[in-house]
């Protein structure tokens, strides 16, 4: 009997564990295994252990990349938050034309990054930039979008922020009108002001969305890609690199594919490891109250 | 790589508004989505050719693979077209787009499905080359009196001649003809020898920058894949990047300082956008929407600067110790592991043929690579006038600056020369300091491979 129910439930499973080995695992392995070597993209790879792995440590270029990453994170998935709650709390009351915004705010989200990044380049051209060309009209300064390191990986967030926004002000907005109006009551009839509402009842029953969307964005975040090579490259001189564009750049255009999967792979180790230690975090947070 | 989690994170939207369980879930999508976000990029994802549409096929045709623009498949077709007229054998074209190509090679070999032939730019011979992957020409020095030198070492090792340069193309200084009369620069230089110095070169430069006051007088075409173009400089200084025997870097080389410090004097003097730097805009495009007045262009590019709306002319590059120009164009190459290796060599002596090499570079608007091709006699479509001149440049490309660009690591030492490039031009310490940054990451390179 429990052999047949195991049966059963390994013949649900397997398609999507066929999947699962197909789309995910087969090329996780071939992906390690490619970082031990010293592949070319081109014939037979000679096995160098772990030289792409140590090769890393001395690279200054990897570290920037790292780096920048890490910042983009830090920045973006913060930001990315709090626009999307603020937003979604706005909206959460019936409003006329509601449905409109909330498709204006997913939108960037929805449509392709490539796209999105094509119009961050145009919009943020140091040269024929609509930006800059509105700031020399109030007299304000012009940054140098494309060429000050500072100012181009401002340009690079602000495009971010706008792609990804949508997500979080779409699930935020579905969780506060989730929430059991009662609860809202019951806390006005005790005298909370909004603010208190907001921080004690709201912000709590929030936190799977938060914890939802902070995994998702964190993952994202490591895989910028479409907006930085569009809109950068990863220039000027590396301040927007990121570890996939960098990790594109070795294992295609240098040719370094044994290299380029050895960064793929410390990614991966990396949004893995981020992804538990938050996970463990919320745990933890959760069972306090 | 265009966020391929969005589906997934939209689709579980509904299981994480309240339910405590579903972190482990997510936690579990989450590595999924990392895993194949993070590692497609890196582990060998690809399209690559079938037995219908990539591989050797086994009707007996034979199998390209190449990026071409309308003009160039056309005239692909026609070389196909007439190598089956002369030996019954048809050649299929699979077109894929240039970034692509490679991946579309490399797909081929691993899976045992190789194109019998594909399309190469020269800076990527002899990494095939390095990996035996290409056939010897059996013909080679028959071909070989035919061919200019320079083009002819670009595919030539020790071991043989492993394709056919198929054409070349090159830069020039591609100038906007309002710019040139409102700075009074008179008469462009009209020969090879005429060409303006560096330092005629910079006071053009000087001239036109006043007048265009929200405007930038140049670009150069460094940018990315064309990194290697700032060698242009280095050779015409009497410099070098890599040793003679080509396996180190020619660490302080005079030529090389000279030539970084003429070219970032581009930048500090803003003769040249910031934005024209080595990650930065095309030079073409800064061209095209009037940023810049003067920019180096290839002639491939002619009929897109040609529907640009404005009149234009060039002239040649600026020259110093040597007038040098950068190696364009591509070769032809057959696969090893062909089965049909034997007819696609026969296709590539086909296609270095004199009559089928001019009908094709006349179609595209490419340079022929025999000396016995006359320029002078083909029909090209857009601007014969500077096709005319771009022959006369392609004169310029010298044998020491293509073997420096044909080494098999060089994909690896053009990022290198990007990254840094972008970097120094940019960027405020000294000179030497600037150079030296460039020559640690070239032999940093050179080193691992």
């Amino acid at each position: 009997m429990r052999v047949r129910r195991w049966a059963t439930s390994y013949a649900m499973l397997a398609p999507a564990l066929a999947l699962f080995g197909v789309f995910v695992l087969y090329p996780l392995v071939g992906a390690v295994r490619i970082s031990l070597t010293n592949s070319t993209g081109i014939g037979q790879a000679k096995f160098v252990g772990l030289a792409n792995y140590t090769a890393m440590a001395s690279d200054p270029t990897f570290w920037q990349a790292a780096g920048n990453t890490a910042l983009l994170a830090v920045v973006s998935v913060p930001v990315s938050l709090g626009l999307g709650l603020g937003i979604a709390l706005l909206l959460r009351d019936r409003i006329p034309g509601g449905g409109l915004f909330r498709a204006v705010f997913l939108a960037p989200y929805v449509i392709s990054g490539v796209v999105v990044a094509m119009a961050g380049r145009w919009i943020f051209d140091q040269n024929v930039g609509i930006v800059d060309r509105v700031l020399a009209g109030t007299g304000l300064p012009q940054p140098d979008w494309q060429s000050d390191g500072t100012a181009a990986a401002v340009s690079v967030v602000l495009v971010l922020l706008w792609a990804r926004t949508g997500l979080a002000v779409i699930l935020y907005l579905s969780a506060l009108q989730g929430i059991d109006g009662d609860v809202l009551e019951a806390a006005e009839l005790d005298g909370a002001s909004a603010w208190q509402r907001l921080k004690g009842v709201v912000w709590p029953l929030l936190r799977p969305t938060t914890f939802f969307l902070t995994v998702m964005l964190v993952i994202e975040t490591f895989q910028v890609f479409d907006i930085v090579w569009v809109m950068t490259k990863g220039g000027p001189a590396g301040s927007t690199e990121l570890l996939v564009t960098y990790a594109y750049n070795q294992g295609f255009a240098a040719r370094r594919e044994g290299y380029g999967s050895a960064i793929g792979v410390v990614v991966f180790v990396v949004v893995l490891a981020a992804t538990a230690v938050w996970w463990r975090v919320q745990r933890a947070s959760e069972d306090e109250l | 790589m265009v966020h391929p989690d969005r589906s997934s994170a939209q689709n579980t939207h509904t299981t994480v508004t309240g339910q405590r369980t579903s972190r482990r879930r997510f936690l579990g999508a989450g590595a999924a989505v990392a895993t194949t976000g993070a590692l497609s990029a890196c582990g060998g994802f690809s399209t690559g050719g079938s037995k219908e549409d990539g591989g050797s096929s086994d009707d007996g045709s034979l199998t390209m693979i190449t990026w071409a623009s309308d003009a160039e498949a056309a005239a692909f077709k026609a070389l196909a077209d007439g190598f089956k007229e002369q030996t019954g054998t048809t050649v299929k074209l699979q077109v894929v787009p240039y970034s692509e190509v490679l991946t579309a090679v490399d797909t081929g070999l691993r899976t045992d499905t190789p194109p019998d032939l594909f399309r190469v730019s020269y800076t990527d011979v002899a990494a095939y080359r390095g990996q035996n992957v290409l056939a010897s020409l059996p013909d080679a020095d028959t071909l070989k009196a035919s061919f200019l030198p320079a083009f002819w070492s670009a595919v030539t090792d020790e071991q043989g001649t492993f394709g056919i340069p198929h054409h070349t193309d090159t830069s020039m200084v591609v100038l906007n003809t309002a710019a040139v009369a409102s700075a009074g620069l008179g008469t462009l230089p009209a020969t090879l020898d005429a060409a303006w110095s560096w330092e005629d070169f910079a006071a053009a430069l000087g001239r036109i920058k006043p007048s265009r006051a929200d405007s930038y007088a140049f670009a150069a075409n460094w940018q990315n894949a064309g990194a290697y173009r700032w060698l242009n400089f280095v050779d015409q200084a009497g410099g070098r990047l890599l040793s003679d025997d080509l396996t180190s870097v020619a660490a302080d080389d005079p030529g090389a300082l000279k030539a970084l410090t003429y070219t970032r004097d581009l930048f500090r003097k803003q003769l040249t956008p910031q934005n024209a730097s080595a990650r930065g805009q095309a030079a073409s495009d800064l061209f095209l929407n009037q940023t810049v007045a003067t920019a180096f262009a290839g002639d491939f590019l002619l009929a897109e600067i040609d529907g640009g709306g404005f009149e234009y002319s060039a002239t040649f590059l600026p020259r110093d110790v040597n007038a040098s120009a950068d190696l364009g164009g591509n070769a032809l190459v057959a696969v090893e592991a062909s089965e049909k290796k034997e007819q696609a060599l026969k296709f590539l002596t086909f296609c270095a043929q004199a009559e089928q090499m001019g009908t094709f570079c006349a179609a595209a608007s490419v340079l022929p690579t025999r000396s016995d091709v006359d320029p002078a006699t083909l029909k090209y479509p857009v601007r014969p006038d500077l096709m005319e001149l771009y022959v006369e440049q392609a004169k310029a490309i010298r044998e020491p600056l293509v073997q420096q660009v044909v080494v098999p690591s060089f994909s690896a030492i053009n990022a290198q020369l990007r990254d840094r490039l972008d970097e120094v031009f940019l960027g405020g310490d000294d000179d030497a300091a600037a150079l030296k940054r460039i020559t640690d990451g070239v032999a940093s390179v050179l080193k691992q491979s």
